[in-house]
């Protein structure tokens, strides 16, 4: 009997040690990962020419750890895309970055964007514009990252499950739309719901490599693209090479 | 019931089972090739295939540091041993696919957990070789004496085998053939089965059989890389295989969903829907899609692509299309009014496809009366169509993939795209004929800059002095098309390209008379230096820009068939520095996959084969000769049948066939001149004149073999096996002569290096096929059959040397 009290009253004062141990180990981490969002904002994006006030203070607000695999949550803010599963990437915040900033965001804007993937770029955008229109095709990527953003409490962010190419005609014309997952071809029906004088962007290349960036642009009823260079310019010849 | 080592006479039972088991080996190379291909791509099968294939070195290295444990037990050692690889051969698959040590190569770079899966699966695959291997080797040492006569034995069982897997992949998927072939060392144990051991024998037999059977009758589900496009097609809503066949060709799925659509860069001024189509996939890779033809459509989607711009120009009756692959540039040029339209595929199970189970699905496409579809490889039928067929348009397809392809196929022969073959390409032409090629918009550029260059020196081998007149070529937002014209292009074609190109909202690139800001008026590029470098191709004689550029851009030729082949040894520190190490790999995956390949293998059969058997003292004198002997033998012989596949490639017009061809006839032939050798009782005179022998027919064949193979090529298809069984059997015949004479020699003068020279000529023989491909790629052809030839005149040097150390 005395033994059995003594080993519960062991374990009864294990338990708020626990607790105070759980505690302190969230705060570090959470305190580890804040410090790692700094450093990418500093390091990887202003040090690399972004200068928009609101994309840098999206970008330091927006936990991308909670939007990556639990295996992956250490490399989150690595200066690199990571694997989701289902042969999708959570793009490399630089990308997201630039992309955000390019369009020049504005706190009224309704803004599109075609391949949710893991939530995070909606997340950040969300945290500048009004409303974001997210479109998944693949079911459970799209299931997974409306709970995510749910759980995170982003409530200006509608996600639906659904093939992108329609756009989501019920919200258009958009102000902006961001295609993070490009095809072989730009769905008619997206460039048909982007307004006029808005702006489309859109990754060419492959995830996992340097992206050039494409601009498509509606204007007078003309639509023009710029390629654009995220990365620095570089020679290929050179003579010494 | 075999005895050794008292009765190391001839054995019959004993000939067969090798012969066997040898059937197995390289059938379970090939086919784990075709399915490690299939669930990623043909360099992951490459590197472990060439990590395996050291089990042969492993296999000797163990022999020699326990030789006598090993020949007091062979009687039931080499029973057992074949029956243990058997049962690995039908296990090793289906344990690689579970889920804790599957690999994606694509990843492999970026993600650390991915190296100690793909040191799991060399370990795994390295098992069914180094028991079968070993079996083998200690067949070899035991009869040393007879060699000559177990060696064609094992050549023959070889090159059997190869001819076996390509009836087997005909009917079969390769997930069941692997049990199916797992049985034959199965057999070849119960065939020499000892009465030591019986009853383990007898276990070990059951459970591979139950093993092999169970596999056959339910295989392991296959995944393939969730990189491939055949997965992230299915991952598409509704996505279905509506069509799955094994061929020899590799496995075809044909996948319909309603997100799956096709309009490689079509404009942006297109506003009518993008059509539905079901998408044909060739090992997991996007082959085409399923064109819907309508004879009465306004338009076809091409019209909308920068591909339109040979038809906008003037009409086109004639057309042929390379590469047609399912038809597309076919029903584009149907719509476009051509008269007639030969379309070349080398894959004969899609054209079955598209004639019989998809007809409907095409709208009989590939029945319509003014189209012929020709079951050839591209270059093949340029070859021998040269001066018989002429065209007003030749289309080559899309090149490249949407966003890349991470330089995945750096390292495939491609002869259509040739020097060469567009010189046959420009005989073909009418005099108002163009010749018209597309690519993704490459970033660097390289793909883009590649077709341009082999564009301008096609001009200049032509006489034409003014290449900008005869060149056009316009861009959308993300592919080119260009057009090479025997004749100048004429003021009314470039009004009508201007007028296109801005109704599509395209940019002219090339006209004989373009303005700089017209380059850029729709899609304006940040980096403008793709125009400069583009000018200067065009205007100077590209020696500079050839030599200083970060990418191969020259041409590719016959020597070199390697078009996409763009990076360059001494360019890769440079774009490491630029680009960082980590996305290295996705510029050009396969040459960096065949470059670590070699260091690898170099690295382990140096540090595990070579050197410590080197070092190991009971293996006596003359330890440098053997090493150079057997080492040359491996070299030599590994590059003469990747010089000979190469060459025959280009021949027969597959690879498949050629491959085939080759390492059959290969085997076979030196399986003959390995029996023949055991007639001979002066071994090394002999091995020293055979070496020699050997050495001049390279050089014969350095000489005079390519315009041999030129000048038959278009002949009947029997005159084409006489002349390919005669050049590829004449020096196989002789190069099965000096492994089993310098054996011979070895058996008589130092018994203790056999087993090290079975792994010696193991491991360099892997060594072989990646150095051969990093020559090949460098330095061309001339310079692997040269290396070869070298590699034999050092073998006749060895042999003169173990004369002056040992004799």
């Amino acid at each position: 009997m005395k033994s059995r009290s003594i080993s519960t009253f062991s374990f009864l004062s294990l338990v708020p040690m626990a607790i105070l141990l759980s505690c302190i180990l969230l705060i570090s981490f959470t305190d580890d990962f804040r410090q790692q969002r700094e450093q990418m904002v500093r390091r990887q994006l202003q040090a690399r020419g972004i200068t928009d006030s609101r994309t840098i203070e999206a970008m330091r607000n927006t936990e991308r750890h909670r939007f990556v695999p639990a295996g992956q949550q250490r490399f989150a803010y690595e200066d690199r895309p990571l694997p989701i599963g289902h042969g999708q990437t959570i793009s490399q915040p630089y990308i997201v970055a630039y992309m955000t900033q390019i369009i020049e965001p504005k706190s009224h804007y309704r803004v599109l964007e075609i391949g949710t993937g893991s939530g995070y770029h909606a997340a950040v955008l969300s945290e500048i514009v009004d409303e974001v229109f997210t479109i998944e095709i693949i079911e459970a990527l799209g299931k997974q990252a409306d709970e995510v953003i749910d759980r995170l409490g982003y409530d200006n962010i509608h996600v639906k499950t659904a093939d992108g190419y329609y756009g989501w005609e019920e919200h258009a014309p958009f102000d902006a739309i961001v295609v993070t997952a490009a095809a072989e071809y730009i769905p008619p029906p997206l460039v048909e719901q982007l307004k006029e004088g808005g702006k489309m962007i859109i990754p060419v290349g492959s995830p996992f490599r340097v992206q050039q960036l494409m601009l498509v642009e509606k204007k007078d009823g003309r639509i023009t693209t710029r390629n654009l260079m995220p990365v620095r310019f570089v020679p290929f010849r050179r003579a010494d090479n | 019931m075999i005895k050794y080592p008292k009765k190391p006479g001839f054995e019959p039972r004993l000939l067969l089972a090798l012969g066997l088991h040898s059937v197995a080996i390289i059938a379970y190379q090939l086919v784990l090739m075709q399915m490690l291909s299939f669930i990623q791509w043909h360099h992951f099968a490459y590197m472990i295939i060439s990590i395996a294939m050291l089990g042969f070195g492993a296999s000797g290295t163990l022999v020699v540091i326990a030789r006598k444990w090993f020949i007091k037990r062979a009687g039931w050692l080499i029973p057992m041993l074949m029956i243990i690889s058997g049962l690995a051969m039908a296990v090793t698959f289906p344990i690689s696919r579970q889920e804790i040590i599957q690999f994606d190569l694509y990843i492999l770079f970026t993600e650390i957990r991915q190296f100690p899966r793909l040191a799991a699966n060399y370990v795994l695959f390295f098992l069914p070789f180094f028991f079968g291997a070993l079996a083998i080797g200690l067949i070899f040492i035991i009869h040393a004496k007879k060699i000559g006569v177990y060696y064609f034995s094992n050549l023959a069982g070889s090159g059997i085998g190869g001819i076996l897997v390509l009836l087997m992949l005909s009917y079969f998927y390769p997930q069941q053939a692997f049990p199916l072939i797992a049985l034959l060392p199965v057999i070849s144990g119960v065939i020499i089965y000892s009465k030591k051991y019986k009853k383990a024998q007898i276990a070990l037999t059951g459970i591979s059989v139950a093993i092999s059977i169970l596999f056959f009758i339910r295989p392991p589900d296959i995944t393939i890389s969730e990189y491939k496009s055949l997965s992230n097609t299915m991952t598409l809503p509704d996505a279905e295989v509506i069509y799955s066949e094994p061929s020899i060709y590799g496995v075809i799925d044909v996948v319909s969903s309603p997100a799956i659509r096709y309009a490689p860069g079509v404009s942006l001024a297109f506003d009518k829907d993008v059509p539905v189509k079901p998408s044909v996939f060739l090992n997991g890779n996007m082959y085409g899609a399923i064109p819907k033809h309508d004879d009465s459509a306004k338009y076809n989607i091409h019209d909308y692509t920068t591909m339109a711009l040979p038809y906008i120009m003037n009409d086109r009756d004639s057309v042929l299309v390379l590469k047609a692959s399912t038809g597309t540039a076919i029903s584009h040029a149907l719509n476009n009014e051509a008269d007639h339209t030969d379309g070349a595929i080398e894959n004969k199970a899609v054209i079955n496809l598209l004639k019989n189970e998809f007809a409907g699905k095409s709208n009989n496409l590939f029945h319509h009366p003014k189209i012929n579809i020709i079951h050839q490889e591209s270059r093949a039928f340029l070859n021998e169509n040269h001066g018989k067929r002429s065209y007003n348009h030749i289309v080559l397809p899309l090149l490249d993939a949407f966003g890349g392809t991470a330089g995945l196929n750096a390292l495939h022969e491609e002869y259509a795209l040739t020097l060469e073959a567009f010189q046959l390409m420009w005989d073909m032409l009418k005099p108002n004929g163009v010749i018209t090629i597309s690519s993704w918009m490459d970033y660097p550029p390289r793909t883009t800059l590649k077709i341009f260059s082999t564009l301008c020196e096609l001009a200049k081998n032509n006489n034409i002095d003014n290449a900008h007149k005869h060149i056009v070529a316009i861009r959308s937002w993300g592919t080119i098309t260009f057009a090479i014209k025997k004749t100048p292009v004429n003021f009314i074609e470039t009004q009508k390209i201007r007028r296109f190109s801005d109704e599509k909202f395209f940019d002219p690139v090339i006209l004989p008379d373009i303005q700089p800001h017209e380059r850029t008026k729709y899609n304006v590029m940040e980096d403008t230096s793709f125009f400069d470098y583009i000018d200067e191709i065009m205007f100077t004689d590209r020696t500079d820009i050839y030599h200083d550029y970060g990418f191969h851009i020259k041409p590719a030729t016959d020597d070199k068939p390697y078009f996409s082949q763009f990076m360059r040894l001494r360019s890769v520190r440079y774009l490491a520095e630029v680009f960082g190490p980590a996305q290295m790999p996705f510029l050009e995956l396969g040459y960096l996959i065949v470059l670590m390949t070699f260091i690898q293998s170099f690295v382990l059969a140096l540090l595990f084969i070579i050197v410590p058997l080197f070092f190991l003292r009971r293996t006596g004198r003359g330890k440098l000769p053997t090493l150079l002997y057997f080492g040359a033998l491996g070299l030599g012989y590994m590059f003469v049948e990747i010089i000979l596949i190469q060459r025959f490639i280009l021949f027969f017009g597959h690879p498949i066939f050629a491959i085939t061809a080759v390492i059959s006839t290969m085997l076979l032939s030196s399986g003959a001149g390995s029996y023949f050798s055991s007639k001979i009782n002066d071994v090394t005179k002999s091995a020293s004149k055979v070496n020699l022998i050997i050495a001049g027919i390279l050089l014969l064949y350095a000489v005079g073999l390519t315009p041999i193979l030129e000048a038959t090529i278009g002949s009947h298809d029997i005159l084409k096996i006489i002349v390919a069984l005669i050049f590829i059997a004449l020096p196989a015949f002789f190069m099965g002569m000096p492994f089993p004479l310098g054996i011979k020699h070895l058996s008589k003068s130092n018994e203790s290096h056999i087993g090290w020279a079975w792994g010696i000529n193991g491991s360099v023989s892997v060594i072989a096929t990646s150095l051969a491909m990093l020559i090949a790629v460098e330095g061309g052809f001339r310079i692997v059959i040269t290396v070869a030839l070298i590699s034999y005149l050092l073998a006749f040097g060895a042999m003169k040397l173990y004369k002056r150390i040992i004799v």
